[in-house]
């Protein structure tokens, strides 16, 4: 089992800098580890207080008695070592410091003599600069972000804290359920790698996304990432992708070689999907985490109206995939619903008169086919329907049809269409505004599928 | 590998970064790239033998240690077909480059088979400070000037990277063939990709490596370096 355990899944968390003064970062950590239902022991550390929130507060993370897993390090930079001592004497396996004040600005001794501390009484450290983290399999939420993160199969790594802090609030917004969040910030210690490889054997995760700056180690980043993305996809949002002047470079090769390109061709040869937004990221994980893995790339675009299912074809050519005509059993059945001028190439196009019941009856039948793996259903808000039944059908139809299969859900319109997209979202039904984002984001699964091909065929010998 | 480290180790003990024109061809040949055939002579009689021993055409480079623009200074000459023409050439050279590059230390002068014009492909390498060692693929000229058409793979590479960073470049149809062009040698080109990749990650003094151009033939002609250049790390 990876080293990580423990700090996912501690005995007992401590808290230094568990201050009463409730806009202090150590009071607000101390209060969403309190509330959001962490079941081991919590211990506040404040040699100014005999009790914080209720509970009884210790001078010392060594006056502990019981076993302390992991240590909060909330207490201004300067303050850290004497911590890092202390938690080391306590037998702490990790320490999470919250603390800015290192590398980020030029304070690299101190940072380096962290790390170096830390490894001398054998303990691993997150941070500094982060605002903690959070594990919803074991309720512990150790950050001063939003407390009711949902419970989910998604682990967000983040390097940027205030966006960071930002987008965990998105997600409870978007109806992404989290398994876990890291803040890692200057990655003195743990990175990318490390949580990489923990997320690739933790059964609560199946969908890793990250908001990434840089890696200190690509080389081992490419080796870790390209393991788990044969299991499970990764997705990455790199910030910095334009480039100013690239390197002063003796050589030619040199003069090429950009950061952006490097960490671009670094994530294709891994299987990353390597996103270009925080929008596009999050739509890429509704289908992911919500959606079985498609068996192949046979995706039907079932709509009401021309119009969204060309948006939707060309966008799914635009991710190389070119739709082929139905199977001619779901043809028929469709036909018996459709007026005779319905257009049943691919797209399959209902026609403006589509009723709930047509959708119903004709996603249910494509969920059904053996020759379809993927459905992408588009629905222009029309006089004739309400978005809301619309959207009932087709939960009904998901539900009801005999397998699960990848779908994706646009429903085009106003208000109505906005809480129709809602309904879908909480029931884990990928649903999108617009044509494109929902044909785009069926396609981050096929290219998934051809990614972990290419890894399978890239690793494994003999493959 | 140990000839390579001594030509590696000459370089650094002359204090150079860059190895000369020859040492480069001669680390290429060491991991099993396919360079044109070549000789360095330090003398009219000695270049007038290796050009018999590699045959016509040949062309002339001069090799040394302070000059990177060999052209500007009169110091390439290109198309010789005869003993006769190879004879002019050296004394050519050894005359005009101390006139127009004066101070400038002369190596010798390299007697280079000229190759048979085809494709011309890039192939180049570096150690990155985050990615460790590179490779870098392209088609030469425009392609990789103008239009930066290249792609890149992080070490380690299997074959399935090697191939699908060939196919990744834009103009990747040029190597299948098109029109009246013959499909190119791809398995060379592999191969040739992979040897560089092992020369970069054995040798990590190297800081990057540029094979430019390469000729690239059809379908089972091989490939053919024709330049190359080696640039070592700061460390000492």
């Amino acid at each position: 089992m990876s080293s990580l355990k423990d700090l996912f899944s501690p005995r007992g968390i401590a808290v230094v800098g568990a201050s009463k003064d409730p806009t202090k970062i150590g009071h607000l950590i101390l209060k969403n580890v309190v509330e959001y239902g962490y079941g081991g022991k919590i211990y506040p550390v404040n040699p100014a207080a005999d009790e914080v929130l209720g509970l009884k507060a210790y001078p010392a993370v060594s006056t502990i008695s019981g076993g302390v897993d992991v240590v909060v390090v909330s207490v201004p930079s300067a303050k850290v070592l004497d911590v890092v001592d202390d938690a080391g004497k306590a037998g702490a396996k990790h320490l999470v410091v919250i603390a800015a004040g290192f590398k980020e600005v030029g304070n690299v001794e101190l940072e380096n003599e962290l790390v170096r501390r830390a490894r001398k009484h054998g303990m691993r450290v997150l941070g500094p600069n982060i605002f903690g983290y959070v594990y919803t399999p074991v309720k512990l939420n150790a950050t001063f972000g939003p407390r009711d993160v949902i419970p989910g199969n998604v682990a967000f790594i983040t390097q940027s804290g205030a966006l960071g802090i930002a987008l965990m609030g998105s997600t409870i917004l978007e109806g992404i359920g989290i398994s876990a969040l890291v803040s890692v910030g200057n990655k003195a210690d743990i990175d990318d790698a490390d949580l990489l490889e923990f997320f690739d054997e933790d059964p609560n995760t199946s969908v890793v996304l990250i908001y990434m700056e840089g890696v200190n180690d690509g080389r081992r980043f490419v080796n870790v990432a390209s393991r788990i993305s044969m299991k499970k996809p990764v997705v990455v949002i790199k910030s910095g992708r334009t480039e100013a002047g690239a390197r002063a470079a003796a050589s030619h090769t040199g003069s090429l070689a950009g950061n952006v390109a490097l960490y671009e061709t670094a994530f294709r040869q891994s299987g990353v999907l390597s996103v270009k937004s925080v929008e596009e990221a999050f739509d890429f994980v509704k289908t992911l985490s919500w959606n079985p893995l498609p068996s192949g790339e046979r995706v039907v675009v079932i709509t009401n109206g021309g119009g969204a299912g060309v948006q939707a074809s060309d966008t799914l050519a635009d991710d190389g995939l070119y739709l082929e005509k139905p199977p001619q059993d779901f043809v028929e059945e469709v036909k018996k619903i459709v007026p005779p001028f319905a257009s049943l190439a691919n797209p399959v196009d209902l026609t403006g008169m589509a009723s709930e019941d047509w959708y119903y009856k004709s996603v249910k039948t494509a969920l059904e086919n053996r020759e379809i793996d993927a459905v992408l259903v588009l629905y222009c808000h029309t006089a004739l329907t309400s978005p809301m039944g619309v959207a009932r059908a087709i939960h009904r139809a998901v539900g009801e049809a005999g397998a699960r299969k990848p779908i994706s859900v646009a429903i085009i319109g106003g208000l109505e269409a906005y809480e129709a997209i809602r309904y879908l979202t909480n029931l884990k039904v990928p649903a999108y505004p617009t044509p494109e984002r929902a044909a785009h984001a069926i396609a981050a699964q096929i290219r998934y599928r051809r990614y972990r091909e290419y890894l399978l065929k890239r690793i494994l010998p003999g493959g | 590998m140990d000839e390579a480290h001594r030509v590696l180790e000459r370089a650094r003990s002359e204090g150079r970064r860059k190895l000369l024109e020859h040492e480069s061809l001669r680390l290429c040949e060491l991991y099993g790239l396919p360079v044109a055939r070549y000789g360095l002579a330090t003398s009219e009689d000695e270049a007038v033998a290796l050009a018999k021993e590699i045959g016509f055409p040949v062309v002339l480079k001069v090799v040394s240690p302070d000059i990177s623009h060999k052209t500007d200074v009169g110091g390439v000459v290109l198309g010789l077909m005869t003993l006769e023409d190879v004879r002019k050439a050296y004394r050519d050279i050894v005359t005009n480059v101390p006139a127009r590059a004066p101070g400038s230390r002369i190596t010798g002068v390299l007697v280079q088979k000229m190759a048979e014009r085809d494709l011309e492909v890039i192939v180049g390498g570096i150690r990155d400070r985050v990615f460790g060692p590179v490779v870098m693929f392209g088609l030469g000229g425009i392609f990789v000037e103008v239009l930066k058409d290249v792609s890149f793979r992080v070490a380690p590479l299997s074959e399935a990277d090697v191939e699908d960073m060939i196919r990744e470049i834009r103009a990747y149809r040029v190597l299948e063939g098109y029109r009246g062009s013959p499909p190119r040698d791809l398995e060379s080109l592999k191969k040739l990709i992979l040897g560089l990749e092992s020369m970069l990650s054995e040798l990590d003094d190297i800081e990057a490596v540029d094979l430019n151009p390469i000729i690239l033939y059809q379908r089972g002609r091989g490939a053919l370096i024709v330049d190359a250049r080696v640039i070592l790390g700061e460390k000492p």
